[in-house]
C-alpha cells in the first residue's frame, strides 16, 4: 500500500528526515509519534506526495510519488491537516463536502448519496457556516469532506489537537469505524492514551530518524526508545512500571493485578 | 487579586450568554486550571479577566471583574497587560514579528524595559522555555509547538504578576507539555506569579495545579482544590470531562472492595496508595 525505501528529505540544507524505510499494509491503523520537530508532519507530506523525497523512493499502491501527480495520489489518500482552517474553503458545511465530492466523483446521484451519508454520519447541518463553528467542529468538517470522497488511505496530522474529550471521542470513533471497514489509517498523535486505545502499530520518530517500528503495546514497553523521542508511556503503564508489572496498560488490568497482590499478601499474613 | 462577581456576558449577535453568572476569586499566588468542553466559556472568561471583554468585544455585560481592586471597565487592556500577561489560544494571531528574538524584543521595547536589562531578559526567557537555539530562526520555519514556546517566552519576558494561558500545550508533545508546566510551576513557586491556565489535558493539570475550576455552558459548576474537584468524577464524566486514569483506577479498586482511602489524583499518589495496599 505505502512503501518508503531509504527516504531522506532536506529543507534549507537541514536534514528533516533521514534514511526512513517502512511498509504499511491495507487496513492497518498506525500511529506516528515523536517530539515536536521530529519530522512527523514532513513524513505525512512525503507519504501523500505533497513533498518529494530528496533521496529514496515513496510508493503508494505501487505508484512512485515522484512521477505521479499529487491530484492522482489524492484519489487514494485523504489528508487531514493539523489546522482545519488550512483546509476549509467554502461558506457552508454542505458546499465544503460537495467540493471534495465534485472532484472525486462524476456521477451526480453518487455525489448526492455520499453528501447525505456524510452529513448524517457527523450529524451536520448542511447550511451552517464552518467559520462560525468551534475549532473541534471545524476539524470534523475538514475530516468529513475528506472521508466523503472515500479514500483508501487516511493520513491524519494530529486530528484531536485542541479538541475536548467528547469531540475527540466522536472523531476517533468515526476514524475507527472507517478502519474497521478496511480503510488504512495513519495518524500523528501526541496523546498516548489515544494511541494506546486506537492504534495497532507505532512508528517512533526522533530527529528525523525512525527509531522504532512495532506493535503498540510492545513500543510502549520500550522506555529508552520513548525517552529518546521525548515521550512518556500512557499513565497506567507508567504506574505499573514503578512496580515492575509488565504489560499492564489499562485500568482494568491494573485493578486485577493489584487485587491479586492484596489477596496474596492476605494469604501470606493470614 | 482578581475578583469576579456575578459576571454574565453575551456576545453581540450571540444567541446564548457565553458566561452565565460567574463568581470566582483568584488569589495572589494561585495556580488555577480551568477545564471544560469546547464552547463552555473558558476563553471568554479569560478575555473578561484581561479586559479584552468589555473593551474589544461588544456585547451585554453584567456583574463586575476587578483586578487589584480596579474594575476592568475603568481601565484598558493595555494598562491591564502590565499586570496580566496573556498567551492566546491562536498562536499565529499573537505573533507580530518574523524572527524569534524580535518577537520577544517587541514586548520588552513596548513596555519600556531599560536597555541594559533587555538582553538578559531575552536570554532568560528563551532559556526558561528551552528555545535558546531558536533565537535567530524565522517564525514561519517553526513547528506549531515551537511557536507556542516563543509566545510563552515573549510574555514571561515581561514578568507579569498574573499569567493567563489559553491551552498553551495544545500543539506540544508530552515532554514539552511537561516542560511548560514545570516552567509555570517554577514561575508560580519561585516568583509568586499567579497562574491561570485553560487546558484540556486534565492529566497534566492534576499533576501541577493547586486549584481547578470546571466550566460547562457558561457556568462554573465546580471549583476548589484539585482533589475535591476530581472527587466528583461521575459528574465530570457527565459533562464530557474524562478524569485521569489513576482517578478511575482508585474508583475501580474501591468499587471492588479495596480500601484506597481518598481518590488518587496523580501518579505519585497512586503509587503511594498501591504500596500501602500491597506491602503494608
Amino acid at each position: 500500500m505505502i512503501n518508503l525505501q531509504n527516504v531522506s528529505f532536506s529543507y534549507n540544507n537541514e536534514k528533516v528526515l533521514s534514511n526512513i524505510s517502512f511498509h504499511i499494509d491495507k487496513g492497518e491503523f498506525t500511529a506516528i509519534i515523536g517530539s515536536n520537530g521530529a519530522g512527523k508532519s514532513t513524513l505525512c507530506r512525503i507519504m501523500n506526495g505533497l513533498i518529494k523525497p530528496s533521496s529514496g523512493t515513496v510508493t503508494v499502491n505501487g505508484m512512485d510519488t515522484r512521477t505521479t501527480k499529487s491530484s492522482i495520489l489524492a484519489r487514494h489518500i485523504g489528508f487531514l491537516f493539523q489546522n482545519p482552517d488550512r483546509q476549509i474553503c467554502k461558506n457552508t458545511v454542505g458546499e465544503e463536502i460537495r467540493f471534495s465530492l465534485d472532484i472525486a466523483f462524476t456521477d451526480k446521484s453518487m455525489i448526492e448519496k455520499r453528501l447525505f451519508e456524510t452529513l448524517s454520519l457527523f450529524d451536520f447541518d448542511a447550511d451552517s457556516n464552518p467559520f462560525h463553528l468551534s475549532r473541534g467542529e471545524r476539524q470534523q468538517v475538514a475530516l468529513a469532506s475528506i472521508i466523503a470522497a472515500e479514500p483508501e488511505i487516511l493520513i491524519l496530522d494530529e486530528p484531536t489537537t485542541g479538541l475536548d474529550y467528547v469531540e475527540c471521542m466522536k472523531i476517533m470513533s468515526i476514524i475507527k469505524k472507517l478502519n474497521d471497514k478496511g480503510i488504512t489509517v495513519i495518524m500523528v498523535c501526541h496523546d498516548m492514551e489515544i494511541v494506546l486505545d486506537f492504534a495497532q502499530r507505532i512508528l517512533v520518530l526522533a530527529e528525523g530518524r525512525l527509531i522504532a517500528d512495532g506493535e503498540t503495546r510492545e513500543i510502549f514497553k520500550m522506555e529508552e526508545i520513548l525517552r529518546q523521542a521525548s515521550l512518556l508511556p500512557p499513565q497506567i503503564a507508567r504506574l505499573a512500571a514503578r512496580f515492575g508489572f509488565d504489560d499492564v496498560f489499562y485500568v482494568d488490568e491494573m485493578t486485577d493485578i493489584v487485587l491479586k497482590r492484596i489477596k496474596n499478601r492476605r494469604k501470606r499474613t493470614g | 487579586m482578581i475578583h469576579i462577581e456575578n459576571l454574565s456576558f453575551k456576545y453581540k449577535n450571540g444567541r446564548k450568554p457565553a458566561l452565565d453568572n460567574i463568581s470566582l476569586t483568584i488569589y495572589e499566588g494561585d495556580f488555577l486550571g480551568i477545564i471544560g468542553g469546547s464552547g463552555a466559556g473558558k476563553t471568554t472568561l479569560s478575555y473578561a479577566i484581561n479586559g479584552v471583554i468589555p473593551h474589544h468585544f461588544p456585547g451585554d455585560f453584567y456583574g463586575s471583574v476587578k483586578v487589584d481592586n480596579t474594575d476592568t471597565f475603568d481601565t484598558t487592556p493595555g494598562r491591564l497587560s502590565l499586570k496580566i500577561g496573556s498567551v492566546l489560544q491562536d498562536i499565529d494571531s499573537q505573533m507580530v514579528s518574523s524572527v524569534v528574538e524580535d518577537e520577544i524584543l517587541y514586548g520588552l521595547e513596548n513596555f519600556s524595559v531599560p536597555g541594559n536589562e533587555i538582553e538578559e531578559r531575552l536570554l532568560s526567557a528563551l532559556e526558561a522555555v528551552g528555545i535558546l537555539p531558536l533565537r535567530y530562526r524565522t517564525i514561519d520555519s517553526l513547528s506549531g509547538g515551537q511557536k507556542q514556546k516563543v509566545a510563552i517566552a515573549a510574555i514571561i519576558a515581561l514578568r507579569p504578576k498574573v499569567l493567563i494561558l489559553d491551552e498553551p500545550t495544545s500543539e506540544l508533545d508530552p515532554k514539552s507539555s511537561e516542560q511548560i508546566f514545570d516552567l509555570l510551576k517554577e514561575l508560580n513557586e519561585k516568583y509568586g506569579i499567579t497562574i491561570v491556565v485553560i487546558e484540556q489535558k486534565i492529566m497534566l493539570l492534576s499533576e501541577y495545579v493547586k486549584k481547578l475550576a470546571v466550566m460547562d455552558k457558561g457556568r462554573i459548576i465546580l471549583s476548589g482544590n484539585v482533589r475535591d474537584v476530581l472527587g466528583h468524577s461521575s459528574e465530570l464524566e457527565e459533562i464530557g470531562i474524562h478524569c485521569p486514569r489513576v482517578v478511575s483506577l482508585s474508583n475501580s479498586l474501591r468499587d471492588r472492595g479495596a480500601d484506597v482511602g481518598g481518590v488518587w489524583i496523580n501518579l505519585d499518589e497512586a503509587e503511594a496508595g498501591i504500596r500501602r495496599l500491597i506491602y503494608d
